[in-house]
């Protein structure tokens, strides 16, 4: 149904969702169905999806995410299985075979040992490997941590620290390397640690709120009910309160657990993913999805409450000329069966951060963002495009639905103030992303950094980030507004999570920034970006301008879909003055607000904006105005301008005379020159050559200049000129032959007179 | 003598304008007669003054058609001419100083030129209104207060004070301009788009004004000096407030030179009155014709919400609100809506046409609301940036130089404060005036000659006191100087005027 609806809107669309539904899941799905499995387990350090056989272990990346990726496949040997994870280098698996003891394969060696529990009163919870310099694996046990290293001598782990807690129950995500370990009778009271790169880092113990359902009755707190987080390079976790029917956020500073406030939810089932670092709340009951931006200082949702799509076959068929996303030529053409179908089924589990595993199908779904439909669905202009400029999955698609809709909103003639407020956010974001480095060549600077990535206290990173905060303290404070006032403090103090950079926020954290999120993220581009390569030309449409090429050629290395003001010129500017009709003194508005915008950003401006700021004043015939902004140097001298005023001067003689001036004024001496030849002031042009050495212009042009005057004397004068400061000009032919003509025309005066 | 029949603070000056079409017949001479100051002249001797000017024109224009009489030099008087709509002729009679050259001709050619051309703001052409009204009781009506108004500025206690050699370093008829930052000027670029966004997409223009200086307009050349002169005089922060003693880009260089040419003088809005007093009603004011007199002294004031009000444009009808102010543009032949709203030093004027308003003085107030709504904020932005970039008013000073600069392309001119132009000789104001008054030779004789190319011209005198005085021309741009105490080297003057360029023209003067 959407499909149809969609396929008869070419382009980008910025009205009518069509799909209503602002995140989908996109057929097919990958499919992990062996025969023969034991279920299905997650392995989100390596973002592998293990399904073990009795005496095999079946691995599909995850990353990037793909329909048709093959399994690899290990051998091991049989016994129960609670858990699998592959160690960071992918060199060792390791198995929980149950409470007391983990199994480890050496997969090229086929080496095998097991690591038990010292004493059976305490079971294993789960485990997890670490990049942590100081151990390689941590084992998770109801009496606190176990921190192993693996000795390649002895070829086997010995322990290297131990921490005493109880724990009830524990959640652990590689992306943030927090392990929230909750204790307690209600398990709301939480120690936490971050093992990074950097060492481990204890973080404060403190408590979740929950809320009482009657005096004496005291809910407990379920692992299912929290969910740990990374948005903006920053950690929260995320708990559900099923009494208050709230979502509560706590955000991680290295030396505190600050509560930032409260989601309302409507199912009693929740559940979280993080897109392209939009949190997606999933009310898996009411099977409706909310987004929030937790950038904004607001908490509000992006949008309202609605259903997860699923893009069929046909739907792709039908939108895949204008958004074609997996290149699946899909030869298991299969039909997407019923149950396959069933949007928030009994079986789904949210991995970390944006997949879906249907455990009963054996089939794993990626949820996208609908940019377009989100977009779409907000009449509040620049609040979206900012939300698009923070975008870092689509850049590409987020850039042109950006270019696109300032283009309309241009076209549609909205009030100025709010195109000003659209040109502002474009224009802030592109000078925060050239502050920040990341415009044009994130993924250069990616690829040299080292796979495992380390995690923020490099040195090189360090002093990365000092430089980038203070790019960013001022603007902060504009974007986080509320969100800052109680982080600031924080910010001092510094953090726990990935970067000060990210603490401090931004648009996107800096892409030299050597965190594994953003790792994961940019080689997530480098897919997205080859898939949807060849409709992005669609996108762009019939200008072939620059870009266009630019974009071809270097898309590997468009990471953020900041605008440069080239880009406004080329893909904003210059269609819209083509496709608009009537009084130009609209578009002559919007340039004015964008100008203000790069003013006060400090950025430069294509030249050709303010050729076409003249051409659309003297089309008007505002030539006063066009006096003003010349003078008080709004469109700022350069030649281009300076030859436009002379152009667009031919029906005013005093802005003719700004050209001429402005060319003066750059030193353009040879132009200058050769105006005022033209326009017949060619003695004073001699005066002015002589003074300023140009001899590049041919002495011909003054003397037929002076010879069409028909003023003998004057002919006289530039040979005169001539002769005097150009050795040899004696000898040239042009001497002669002006010469002969003055001889010729003095004898006719003389003739006349006797 | 003669002239001084009435007081002997007028009896140097006469203003007549006639009808050159009107009354040609014996007996109806005085139809030409549309307006004569002093009005109690007797008509023998206004008819005798027009005589001799209708005589002198249909002369001179057996030689000149296009440009007819420009002035008579008489042993005792300077007749001045300005033919200000065809056959429509002014003429200003002032009494020569026997010893000095006092008066320029261009300077009061140029009075009477702005004397028409505020009136073709506020009540459209002489013509027009005779058309509408052949007897010319009306045209009567409006001429004789608004010029009476207009020349109140000019009285000096009791004498009227016309611009003489101490204001040779002043244009008049030009506009004169804050420099402004390319960031302040963007931040105004963006004020003018929210100011005329507010009247929705009709078609308005601006103009707005910082202190007495002009910051931006939208307006062409001719209808902007007319509105920059209006505001002035009768709108800006000063003007309002003209009696009490603030700093006045105008006021000081008046009192200080004893010619006043901008609004001013508060104590004397009845002296005329007193002087005129009794001709007022026998002389065409009638009280069957209502005329609005822009031109009364404090009539403006600053209303709650920060627009300027004023009754002189009349009430309602039935109502006791005052009506909207409107102007004619003469660029487009429009008649426009005024509302002008004024933020500390800085003031708005907004022109939204009369057309396109239907519902009338209740659409202008909601274009108000408009403006106040989308602009207010910006107003206290870019007054704050103009405000912090403004130098005072000696900004425009430049030490050791007394000079004017006019760039009559745009119309715009700038000059030495008039504080700083009081501390030269008498002598070198002579000269200068005596320079300009051969420049003004010397262009008009190009205007005729060669219309196509510009000519560039530079004079330069050593004074009897030692000043220098220089002129210079150079592709439409003037610039006038006098450099008193300066070495005594043409060499030294020539680089002084080069530097000068160099540092305050972008080098527009400096020799090629």
């Amino acid at each position: 149904m959407s499909g149809k609806a969609s396929s008869s809107q070419p382009t980008v669309r910025l009205s009518g969702s069509g799909g209503l539904s602002h995140v989908y899941i996109q057929y097919p799905p990958l499919r992990c169905n062996i025969s023969g499995s034991r279920g299905l387990f997650y392995d989100d350090g390596n973002k592998l999806l293990h399904s073990p056989t009795s005496d095999r272990v079946f691995s599909w990346k995850t990353v990037p995410f793909s329909s048709l990726a093959d399994p690899i496949s290990d051998l091991i040997s049989e016994g129960p299985i609670l858990s699998i994870r592959y160690s960071l280098d992918e060199k060792f698996i390791a198995v929980q075979r149950s409470n007391h003891d983990i199994q480890f394969w050496h997969r090229e060696t086929g080496e095998t040992f097991s690591q038990r529990c010292r004493s059976e009163s305490e079971s294993i919870l789960g485990f997890f490997w670490t990049d942590c310099p100081l151990c390689d694996i941590v084992f998770v046990k109801t009496s606190g941590l176990d921190f192993f290293a693996y000795n390649s001598e002895s070829k086997l782990l010995h322990l290297v620290e131990t921490r005493k807690l109880n724990v009830s129950w524990y959640v652990y995500t590689h992306e943030s390397r927090l392990v929230l370990l909750a204790s307690g009778m209600q398990c709301k009271t939480f120690n936490g640690f971050q093992l990074s790169s950097m060492g481990i880092i204890r973080l404060p113990r403190f408590e979740m709120a929950m809320a009482k359902p009657e005096a004496d009755s005291k809910p407990v707190l379920a692992a299912e009910d929290i969910f740990i987080i990374t948005v903006y390079g920053r950690i929260y976790c995320v708990q559900v309160d099923r009494v208050a029917m709230l979502l509560h956020l706590y955000r991680f500073y290295r030396d505190a657990v600050v509560q930032q406030g409260s989601l309302p939810i409507y199912s009693s089932r929740i559940s979280v993913s993080v897109v392209d670092n939009v949190l997606l709340v999933h009310q898996v009951d009411a099977k409706v999805v909310i987004l929030y931006d937790i950038f904004a200082d607001s908490q509000a949702p992006i949008s309202a409450p609605l259903p997860l799509l699923l893009r069929d076959l046909r739907r792709y068929n039908s939108s895949a000329s204008q958004s074609g996303r997996e290149d699946c030529e899909s030869s298991e053409a299969n039909i997407v069966s019923e149950n396959e179908a069933t949007i928030y089924g009994d079986d789904w589990t949210f991995l970390v951060p944006d997949l879906i595993c249907d455990a009963a199908n054996k089939i794993l779904w990626k949820i996208h963002l609908d940019l377009e439909a989100i977009s779409a669905s907000s009449s509040e202009m620049p609040s979206v495009l900012e939300f698009l400029q923070r975008r870092k999955l689509e850049v590409k698609k987020a850039k042109q639905l950006c270019l696109a809709m300032a283009r309309t909103v241009i076209l549609e003639r909205r009030p100025v103030a709010m195109v000003a407020r659209a040109m502002d956010v474009l224009v802030t974001s592109y000078s925060h992303s050239i502050k920040m480095g990341s415009y044009l060549k994130g993924i250069k600077s990616e690829k040299a950094l080292p796979s495992t990535a380390t995690y923020v206290g490099s040195p090189s990173s360090a002093a990365d980030t000092t430089a980038s905060r203070m790019g960013v303290l001022g603007r902060s404070a504009k974007h986080e507004s509320a969100a800052s006032a109680d982080s600031e403090h924080f910010n001092r103090t510094s953090t726990f999570s990935t970067s000060d950079t990210e603490e401090n926020a931004s648009f996107e954290p800096p892409k030299t920034n050597p965190s594994d999120i953003q790792s994961v993220d940019s080689r997530m581009d480098v897919g997205a970006n080859v898939q949807t390569s060849s409709s992005q030309h669609h996108l762009l449409g019939a200008s072939n301008t620059p870009l266009d090429a630019n974009v071809s050629e270097q898309q590997e290395e468009l990471t953020s879909p900041a605008i440069a003001p080239d880009e406004m010129y080329g893909f904003v500017f210059t269609p819209v003055e083509e496709e608009m009709v009537g009084d130009p003194s609209y578009l002559v508005a919007i340039i004015v607000e964008f100008l203000h915008s790069a003013n006060s950003e400090k950025i430069k401006v294509h030249p050709n904006l303010y050729v076409l700021t003249i051409q659309l004043l003297a089309r008007n015939e505002r030539y006063t105005e066009l006096g003003l902004f010349v003078i008080n140097k709004i469109l700022e001298p350069s030649k281009e301008v300076a030859l436009q005023l002379l152009e667009s001067g031919r029906q005013n003689i005093q802005t003719r005379k700004l050209g001429l001036d402005m060319l003066r004024q750059l030193s353009l001496h040879h132009d200058y020159v050769l105006f005022l030849v033209q326009d017949g002031y060619y003695l004073e042009a001699l005066r002015y050559a002589r003074k300023y050495k140009v001899n590049t212009v041919r002495p011909s042009l003054f003397l037929e200049a002076a010879y069409a005057s028909n003023d003998s004397q004057r002919l006289a004068a530039v040979l005169r000129f001539f002769s005097d400061f150009i050795p040899g000009f004696q000898n040239t032919s042009d001497h002669n032959t002006y010469y002969r003509i003055l001889n010729e025309m003095s004898s006719s005066i003389a003739g006349h007179c006797f | 003598m003669g002239l001084s029949s009435a007081d002997t603070a007028t009896e140097a000056i006469q203003l007549c304008i006639f009808d050159l079409r009107r009354g040609q017949q014996e007996g109806q001479e005085l139809d030409k007669i549309l307006f004569f100051f002093p009005a109690d002249f007797p008509f023998s001797r206004q008819l005798s003054v027009i005589g001799l000017s209708e005589g002198l024109i249909t002369f001179t224009r057996i030689f000149s058609p296009e440009v007819a009489c420009e002035v008579i030099e008489a042993d005792r008087h300077t007749h001045v001419f300005y033919e200000a709509e065809p056959d429509i002729w002014m003429v200003m009679i002032v009494e020569k100083n026997e010893s000095e050259a006092i008066w320029r001709v261009d300077a009061l050619q140029k009075v009477l030129k702005e004397i028409h051309s505020l009136f073709l703001m506020f009540h459209g052409s002489i013509r027009a209104l005779l058309e509408k009204e052949p007897a010319g009781g009306l045209i009567r009506s409006h001429l004789y207060p608004f010029i009476i108004d207009y020349l109140r500025d000019f009285l000096f206690g009791k004498k009227l004070l016309l611009p003489s050699f101490r204001d040779c370093l002043k244009e008049r008829g030009t506009v004169q301009m804050l420099t402004v930052s390319r960031e302040a000027a963007i931040e105004v670029q963006s004020l003018v788009r929210l100011l005329e966004g507010s009247a929705g997409n009709k078609p308005c223009y601006s103009l707005i004004l910082f202190q007495d200086l002009l910051v931006s307009t939208t307006l062409s050349p001719v209808d902007t000096i007319s509105l920059f002169t209006y505001s002035i005089l009768r709108l800006t922060p000063h003007a309002l407030s003209s009696g009490v003693s603030s700093w006045s880009y105008l006021r000081k260089g008046s009192t200080a030179s004893h010619v006043a040419t901008g609004s001013i003088l508060t104590h004397s809005a009845s002296v005329l009155e007193q002087v005129y007093g009794s001709q007022d009603t026998s002389h065409g004011v009638d009280d069957n014709y209502h005329v609005a007199r822009p031109l009364q002294q404090d009539r403006w004031s600053k209303g709650n919400d920060g627009f300027l009000v004023t009754d002189l444009w009349g009430a309602e009808n039935g109502s006791s609100t005052p009506a909207a102010p409107t102007i004619w543009l003469q660029q487009t032949e429009e008649r426009m809506y005024l509302s002008a709203y004024q933020y500390k030093s800085l003031t708005l004027i907004l022109l939204v046409p009369v057309a396109s308003i239907l519902n009338g003085d209740q659409g202008v107030s909601l274009v108000k609301q408009q403006v106040h709504e989308n602009a207010s904020l910006k107003m206290l932005k870019v007054e704050e940036i103009l405000s912090k970039g403004w130098g005072g008013e000696n900004a425009y000073h430049v030490s050791g130089y007394r000079y004017l600069l006019v760039d009559g392309d745009r119309s715009v001119s700038r000059s030495s404060p008039p504080g700083k132009v009081t501390t030269l000789t008498k002598e070198s104001l002579l000269v200068l005036s005596k320079v300009r008054e051969e420049v003004d030779l010397e262009k008009g004789q190009m205007v005729g000659v060669n219309a196509g190319l510009e000519k560039d011209l530079e004079i330069c005198i050593r004074a009897k006191n030692n000043a220098w005085v220089i002129a210079r021309i150079t592709k439409g741009k003037e610039v006038y100087m006098v450099l008193e105490r300066a070495n005594d080297t043409l060499l030294y003057a020539s680089e002084a005027v080069e530097k000068f360029s160099n540092r305050y023209c972008n080098g527009a003067f400096s020799l090629d």
